[in-house]
């Protein structure tokens, strides 16, 4: 998912979208979007969801990106009920790196 | 889909006193290579070396690595791990038994506290390949990197148990063979058994993850795994029934050598065709490490046929010094402030501002402490080769401040206080 993708969602799935720019991999220093570990996001009623991966199962810090995602969301969108779903299905992969992600890591 | 959870952490408990023992422990290394630097230019049977191996194999290497390990093994066999509990347990008799061990050698006053030391380390051992084994067990599919995490417990089993016979040996004699041949048969269970297959396993996990990279070369893994134990297997075995024959162990020598190359060449192919382009300076620990390891493979055919004691000497202080310290120093640094700053700020990432795990320890720090690393791995090896007890005090000194300036960084981390805007 890239920022010219977002900019074809809906302003409820851009703003989230948005928010999880701030969302930072504490190793690598780029943001899950970026990254690639967004898979979808959708607005349900009363809700945001997200279904997103880490680059390794079991990685170190999956509990702090996935927690960072959930509280970057709820202060962006206060009184919903937000919802992050982790999944390795497909697993990620480089591919899944966005141009502005492979920037950040020097390629 | 699929859909998961993120995984348990393993519990501080059963990580952060390993570091902070590994640490300390690193510290007594260095001083005691002050204290006594002629043990570096005689036999290696001598008492002060054996206490100042015992405190580099079992209270630096094996107790960072055990701590480490506790960490990693969720993330290599994809679980939690199997007993949080066992894992804590084993610390306090992993530093009690290498404190008898080392305390029984410094004088070499064999009997029960030296053999006490080695039942206590073997007792955590045992905890630690339990947890290995338990933990991988579940895992549905058979990597090399998990072969290799727990064929390395086992030789860990194989290294401690030869160790604490040999303790028996020295108050109740019962080996009929040469005491020296089976110390050999023990160094060599640890260095290439455990030592060796432990730091393959991770690193084939860890590099290519901190790198962002693959290696095409996954097939290399399992021929990697193959050589070792087999010149390893035909090591122990030909060396306790025959005893050591030069040119039968120039051969097993070889293909452990050839195992270590396939592992090396796998590393290298990650490395390539890494994404990850800018290398940090805990990297270049790992890669300097591994050029003192093929120093000490280059050097075996000299430990076995050159006259004199330093060959042997520089092989050993090449693998722990160069090799395993490297290692651990720089791994130290892409572990230990992720699982402090795990601790302090997982819940609040998106909340508040929280600083990086980076942010943790000094980075000027460990730039300096690769540096001392060089100059005193160098001259340390320069004074052995030289047989000059002067350079050895000097390289003794250098090692002794990397010493502290590590212990500095990994206190700095352990007792890092939160920081976080709103608290």
């Amino acid at each position: 998912m890239n920022q010219s993708e977002a900019a074809l969602h809906p302003p409820e799935k851009e703003k989230a979208i948005n928010a999880l720019y701030s969302v930072i991999d504490p190793e690598l220093f780029v943001n899950v979007v970026d990254l690639g570990l967004i898979y979808k996001v959708t607005t349900p009623d009363n809700g945001i969801h997200v279904l997103m991966t880490l680059s390794t199962p079991h990685c170190p810090m999956g509990e702090a990106i996935t927690n960072g995602v959930r509280n970057t969301l709820e202060i962006a969108f206060p009184g919903r009920e937000v919802r992050v779903d982790l999944t390795f299905d497909p697993l990620w992969s480089f591919e899944m790196l966005s141009e502005e992600g492979k920037r950040q890591l020097g390629m | 889909m699929t859909i998961t959870g993120p995984g348990r952490d393993t519990p501080p408990a059963a990580v952060i006193p390993f570091f902070a023992g590994g640490a300390v422990a690193f510290f007594v290394l260095c001083l005691l290579l002050l204290i006594s630097p002629a043990s570096l230019t005689t036999h290696h049977f001598n008492p002060h070396l054996l206490s100042i191996v015992h405190v580099a194999a079992l209270g630096w290497g094996t107790m960072i690595i055990f701590g480490a390990a506790h960490q990693l093994l969720p993330v290599i066999f994809e679980r939690d791990l199997f007993s949080p509990a066992m894992a804590t347990f084993c610390f306090y008799t992993l530093t009690a038994g290498t404190a008898l061990l080392v305390f029984s050698f410094w004088d070499f006053r064999t009997g029960w506290l030296m053999i006490g030391g080695g039942a206590l380390v073997i007792l955590s051992v045992l905890m630690y390949a339990v947890n290995v084994i338990v933990t991988a067990s579940i895992h549905k599919r058979r990597t090399p990197e998990g072969l290799f995490i727990v064929n390395s417990a086992l030789w860990l089993l194989l290294t401690v148990s030869i160790g604490l016979l040999l303790a028996v040996n020295f108050t109740y004699p019962f080996f009929s063979k040469n005491h020296l041949d089976v110390l050999a048969l023990h160094a060599h269970a640890g260095l290439a058994g455990w030592f060796l297959q432990l730091i393959t396993g991770v690193s084939v996990r860890l590099v290519p993850m901190f790198l962002v990279a693959r290696s095409s070369k996954g097939s290399w893994l399992w021929y990697a795994f193959a050589l070792q134990n087999t010149g390893m297997l035909l090591f122990i075995a030909d060396g306790y029934i025959f005893g050591p024959v030069r040119w039968r162990m120039i051969l097993y020598g070889f293909i452990i050598a050839a195992g270590i190359a396939a592992w090396l060449g796998y590393l290298y192919d990650a490395y390539q065709k890494r994404m990850k382009k800018r290398i940090d300076v805990q990297m270049k620990h790992t890669f300097f490490s591994f050029t003192a390891l093929i120093a000490a493979v280059l050097f075996i055919p000299a430990v076995l046929f050159a006259e004199g004691y330093r060959w042997a000497v520089l092989y050993g202080t090449l693998l722990f010094m160069g090799w395993i310290t490297g290692i651990i120093l720089g791994k130290t640094f892409k572990t230990l402030p992720f699982i402090i700053w795990n601790m302090h700020y997982k819940n609040l990432t998106g909340k508040v501002a929280v600083p990086l795990p980076k942010d943790l320890y000094n980075e000027t720090v460990v730039l300096w402490q690769y540096r001392i690393f060089i100059t005193a791995s160098g001259l340390l090896a320069a004074g052995i080769l030289l047989d000059n007890l002067a350079v050895i005090r000097v390289a003794s000194v250098a090692w002794l401040l990397l010493s502290l300036l590590y212990l500095f960084n990994v206190l700095r981390v352990l007792l890092h206080r939160a920081k976080a805007g709103g608290l």
